[in-house]
């Protein structure tokens, strides 16, 4: 696929920050973004669909006396639409109201190279073979068991690149790479459909391992077909990294962004050097981890990625910062400025949030819940309370735990609680790490959450 | 542009020998607020014009989008879209047809009272600066105001290689309005949305007081509110949860292609499957509405459809594909967010028909259950598992409304609570909302108040 360059990107962002700035803004940033994905798509079992998509902007912030504009366009060629497009971020600017904590956009600093995001044949990979790859996925779901059926699901490769200049000597591009593949499956038997189970390969080089992935879901789904209800009570639980992705999102990660402190919405406020959490518990988010997902050299505001503690053996650290944030506590950034590409100005988000493994195998982790459920896959974690932490969603399917073994499916099991009484109840961590989007975490085990069964 | 577009679908077909093509163009114009306490994040502007093109060759879809109207541009992606779509039907069991419809040749025109891009950017910061004046200055203890808006105006340009050819404007007036509040180590959340499709007067039906006030209000409330006991309860839902219900519980496994994907759905198409009180529709036809429109993104005009009619499931929400699939009409709900995707199933406007009771008459029966009033978020399973978030709830105590209980959710299944519905209010209202499925898509859902005679609460107490 045809790529725009460095040279081309950077001069892109260095000619739009100097004519922002000839047309009177006191300060200027620009982000020229370019996505090039083709994706291979599966719909009821088979592949149906392939898409390929190619995505250019650019997105442009100007202040005009301590107030901010922004405005973007995805139309790049020429420079009549830059320029229309400065002109559009001035006059937000102008219309909007200055604001006494803005503190300038972020100085130049000196940049490490991403580690492993980077692979030449996922940009060489042709839709054949994606195509093979796909269907190798659907082969291995079906070879598990006649009574699978997929639902959903596909492969994919995208090549993604951005630069950014400010007017404060701001220069910086990274390219990188993602591929991935991923298999929805349903079992049925008779009238009876088990609810969805899922499974994916997602990377920044191209090794992933489509016949795992079909073989995974297959397994999963075909061992949720027989279900009994279970009975609410106060139990362990094991929360595989995809329950804990979609748990943490919406509840701890909101709380230490530096934002929502400053804003007197995070529990955490005032808290930096208290135990909050279980003292097996560590956690970094870390923007550099080699062949991370959200591996990248530099943020959406040109600040370097790094690693930054949160909560280090039970005890809060410090928190996820943008240049905003950091500079109206006199503080430097941690790089967590983030953004949808060119279309959004930059908000703090989490990079790769790690949680540190511990030393026991999933097994072992098993065998210390005499009885207890594993949680696979949530329902409406996104209903939880953003600033509490109190989530009450859908286990489903989940699995019963007897004796260290799993003993039977259940279905439409309630969990309810605290995410931060759930971090302080942590009491063994698996060595099975692996990521899912913004997690890297393995399989974590806790006390005493509520379940509601029949 | 027209023109343009019908040109790509002629090379498709007669240079690629695709049996079908459509091509989709967007010159869209996006204004973006961000508010915090009152500081404007950013005032922001937005354009967003580009291709998209998907064609069916040898019974496989391919699809190609550009952000360019470049002539070179262009034939890259009808040339990529075409050959990827062959590769995609080497492996092909079952070629995939697409459902007759009229084709279809017409200019929509929208005429707003208030046309957002008359609206200067000030006049748009002032309305969400008295929203958030409202918010925080209703009690010291709420902490914080966030308010994100956004106006979307422009036009969609559709033509395909049946000669359909469509011109619709578009028009999107969203904000969303959040607060927190917190005393004594207790921290309460609360959020508002309001969407439109017909043009900044939304505000004047909705005024900034009000909006500030009702979510400032829920906040405080939250701050007194008790946990709710998890297990099963009587409940009465408010038009603003049964909205979520009917959108969650049964409209996404109405949705066709969910259907056709082993949804509980498909083997009970015109069986009965809940109450007599039980009747649903989806409906795209609503003057103004956030889920309303004129044509779909396949050019098939948008219509009110019965989804089911006391408890007899009747009617599923079909796009092309699957209208051939079921042998039925398709019923205007392809929708693509954008031109980067490709159109698929989407909700309108969704919701559940009145019928007799009052609130009172709901409530004054149950001697211990929970009136949920408004939602925070909900999500379905194809096994028909629903689950809905509740910001704002209250207990039933001997026949009356009681205290406030926070952070709760309703859970169940949709073949076993529709049953349960046994009781229906005679009030009726509406909501916007927004629903992801891969792409976000603006919608409205709602209903009376009704009561449920048992459902799954999910509480920590």
């Amino acid at each position: 696929m045809a790529v725009l360059e460095k040279d081309e990107m950077l001069s892109l962002a260095e000619n739009a920050v100097s004519i922002a700035l000839k047309k009177g803004a006191a300060e200027a940033e620009a982000y020229v973004y370019e996505g090039q994905a083709t994706n291979v798509g599966i719909e009821r079992g088979q592949i149906t669909k392939t898409n390929r998509i190619i995505d250019r902007g650019i997105g442009i912030r100007a202040t005009v006396n301590k107030a901010v504009g922004f405005a973007y366009t995805n139309i790049i060629e020429g420079q009549k639409a830059i320029e229309d497009t400065i002109l559009r971020a001035l006059s937000a600017a102008r219309a909007s109201k200055p604001d006494q904590d803005w503190n300038g956009l972020p100085e130049k600093k000196l940049y490490a190279a991403a580690e492993k995001t980077y692979d030449r044949k996922i940009l060489e990979l042709s839709s054949e073979g994606l195509v093979d790859l796909a269907s190798s996925m659907l082969d291995a779901a079906v070879s598990v068991n006649k009574r699978v059926f997929p639902i959903e699901g596909g492969a994919g490769a995208a090549y993604l690149s951005s630069a950014i200049a400010n007017s404060n000597g701001v220069a910086a591009f990274d390219r990188g790479t993602i591929m991935e593949c991923s298999l929805a499956a349903v079992a049925k038997e008779g009238t009876t459909v088990t609810p969805v189970c899922f499974e994916f390969n997602a990377g920044r080089a191209y090794n992933v391992n489509p016949e795992w992935v079909g073989k995974e879901a297959a397994r999963l789904a075909v061992s949720a077909l027989k279900t009994k209800r279970i009975e609410t009570a106060t139990t362990k639980l094991i929360l595989t990294q995809f329950a804990l992705q979609e748990l943490l999102y919406f509840t701890l990660i909101n709380a230490v962004k530096a934002d929502n402190v400053q804003r007197n919405q995070s529990p955490f406020q005032g808290r930096v050097g208290e135990k909050v959490a279980a003292e097996n518990v560590t956690i970094h988010d870390d923007g550099m981890l080699p062949g991370g997902l959200r591996t990248w050299a530099f943020d959406g505001e040109g600040t370097p990625h790094q690693k930054t503690t949160l909560i280090e053996k039970g005890v809060l650290c410090n928190f996820l910062y943008d240049n905003y944030a950091a500079k109206k506590e006199g503080k430097e950034s941690t790089g967590n400025a983030s953004r949808a590409g060119y279309l959004s100005t930059p908000s703090i988000e989490a990079t790769n949030f790690h949680i540190t493994p511990g030393n026991k195998t999933p097994d072992q982790l098993m065998s210390e819940v005499d009885d207890g459920l594993i949680i696979y896959y949530l329902q409406g974690a996104h209903s939880s309370n953003p600033v509490s932490g109190e989530f009450s969603v859908v286990a489903t399917p989940a699995w019963k735990i007897r004796k260290g073994k799993i003993a039977h499916a259940t279905r439409g099991v309630m969990l309810a609680g605290n995410i931060f009484e759930v971090l302080k109840n942590v009491s063994v961590i698996a060595n099975n790490e692996r990521q899912m989007g913004q997690l890297v975490a393995p399989w974590i085990l806790v006390e005493n959450v509520r379940v509601i069964g029949k | 542009m027209e023109d343009i577009l019908a040109n790509i679908n002629g090379v498709a077909v007669q240079k690629f020998g695709a049996e079908y093509s459509e091509t989709r163009a967007q010159k869209l114009y996006k204004t973006m607020l961000t508010l915090k306490e009152g500081r404007v994040e950013a005032a922001k502007q937005g354009i967003e014009s580009g291709v998209a093109i998907r064609v069916l060759v040898d019974g496989a879809w391919g699809f190609a989008s550009v952000g360019s109207l470049n002539a070179e541009a262009l034939a890259s992606a009808v040339s990529d879209a075409c050959k990827m779509a062959k590769t995609a039907s080497s492996r092909l069991k079952t070629p995939i047809k697409l459902a007759e419809t009229k084709t279809v040749e017409d200019r929509v025109q929208i005429k707003p009272k208030k046309k957002p891009s008359a609206i200067l950017m000030e006049d748009k910061i002032n309305t969400a600066l008295s929203i958030n004046k409202t918010t925080l200055g209703y009690d010291k203890r709420v902490k914080s105001c966030t308010i994100d808006y956004l106006d979307l105006t422009g036009t969609n340009y559709f033509a395909n290689s049946e000669g359909t050819r469509i011109e619709q404007d578009k028009l999107y007036v969203w904000s969303r309005i959040t607060a927190a509040a917190g005393s004594k180590g207790v921290f309460s959340f609360s959020r508002e949305e309001i969407g439109s499709t017909a043009g900044y007067e939304v505000f004047d039906a909705e005024t900034p007081e009000m909006i500030g006030e009702k979510v400032a209000k829920r906040a405080i409330k939250q701050l007194g509110a008790k946990s709710p006991k998890g297990g099963k309860s009587q409940v009465v839902l408010g038009p603003n949860v049964v909205g979520v219900f009917v959108h969650e519980a049964f409209g996404h496994l109405a949705e066709a292609d969910l259907a056709l994907s082993g949804g509980v759905l498909q083997n009970n198409f015109g069986k009965k499957i809940g109450s007599d009180l039980v009747t649903f529709y989806d409906d795209g036809t609503i003057d103004g509405a956030f889920g309303s429109f004129k044509y779909d993104d396949e050019g098939v005009p948008t219509q009110k459809t019965l989804l089911i009619k006391d408890g007899v499931v009747t009617g599923l929400m079909h796009n092309r594909e699957t209208a051939q699939n079921f042998n039925a009409e398709p019923t205007g709900n392809a929708r693509a967010e954008n031109f980067r995707v490709e159109p698929i199933i989407r909700m309108r406007n969704t919701f559940m028909a009145p019928r007799d009771h009052s609130l009172e008459e709901l409530v004054e029966d149950i001697s211990s259950g929970y009136y949920f009033k408004s939602f925070r978020g909900g999500q379905a399973n194809l096994d028909g598992t629903f689950q809905v978030g509740i910001q704002e709830a209250y207990e039933i105590v001997n026949g009356e409304i009681g205290d406030p209980v926070r952070d709760a959710s309703i859970s169940g299944n949709t073949l076993e609570t529709l049953f349960k519905v046994d009781a229906v209010g005679k009030d009726f209202e509406l909501w916007p909302g927004r629903c992801g499925k891969g792409q976000t898509a603006f919608i409205c859902d709602g209903g009376p108040h009704i009561r449920i005679k048992e459902v799954i609460v999910g509480g920590s107490a």
